[in-house]
């Protein structure tokens, strides 16, 4: 699991994933996750490129999330495939972080 | 001999892990031979990976409190059609209860969300079955999946 970032207008921070978010994909972005949680205030989760979510990985995203949120700030998720999608409902997940497939829409969330 | 017998004496029917988190990466190929033998979808390949995962965190983080050093077995094995991964462990007793029926609620909000427990909700909701016995001496969790049609044959 490999993690990067880019810019965005707006001041959003757009994070992308890159691999499996099993236990060991949790614990390679963990620390960087934690960082750009406590650095930025709008944040877009790029899953197009996560093959494989379990419940550590969940733990790795909501965790950050909170501490966004804790801020005033806002997270979304973009693009996960159908399986990843499919666990992010199972968990609730999308109740509390809103899951997008059209990156506008994604972006106009989070201004 | 059975023609399922055959593959299980062909593919290595069981794996003992120590009581860690970084011995479950050792567990992905095993379960990839198995998902190729049967010819599995890759969303049934996804949700064996996801439940095997789910099954043996629980059973290091919960039943051995991360402790190293104690055995976890997991099998493969097969009845009725079915796939199915049995883990056995020497933990205290651990039956993984449906959410449900703990009264979780949906959570309304990111900061009261529990970033936690929702593993064993992944677990009921990806496998195809799922049975836990307690022995004496320790648990057993039993995952299946049912085979393939294209895979059945292979086993007749």
């Amino acid at each position: 699991m490999t993690i990067s970032t880019e810019s965005m207008e707006g001041g959003i921070t757009r994070v992308l994933l890159d691999g499996r978010l099993d236990i060991q994909g949790a614990a390679a972005i963990d620390l960087k996750m934690n960082v750009l949680a406590g650095s930025s205030k709008f944040l877009l989760i790029d899953l197009r490129n996560v093959s494989f979510l379990g419940s550590m990985g969940l733990r790795s995203i909501i965790i950050p999330a909170q501490a966004v949120r804790r801020r005033e700030g806002k997270v979304a998720l973009f693009g996960p495939v159908p399986m990843v999608e499919e666990v992010l409902k199972a968990s609730n997940i999308h109740e509390i972080i809103p899951i997008f497939h059209d990156l506008d829409a994604a972006v106009a969330a989070l201004s | 001999m059975g023609k399922a017998k055959m593959l299980l004496n062909r593919l290595q029917d069981r794996i003992e892990l120590d009581s860690q988190l970084t011995e479950l990466s050792r567990v992905q190929p095993w379960i990839e031979a198995w998902a190729d033998q049967y010819g599995f979808s890759e969303e049934t390949r996804f949700a064996i990976h996801l439940c095997v995962e789910e099954a043996l965190a629980n059973v290091v983080m919960h039943g051995y409190r991360n402790e190293p050093g104690h055995p976890i077995v997991i099998r493969a094995s097969f009845s009725a059609h079915n796939l199915l991964f049995v883990i056995e462990d020497e933990a205290p007793a651990f039956a993984p209860v449906e959410p449900t029926s703990r009264g979780d609620a949906t959570p309304v909000s990111v900061e009261s969300f529990e970033p936690g427990g929702n593993g064993i909700r992944l677990l009921y909701r990806f496998a195809g079955s799922l049975a836990y016995e307690r022995f004496a001496d320790g648990n057993r969790l039993t995952i299946g999946f049912p085979i393939p049609t294209e895979g059945v044959s292979a086993l007749i």
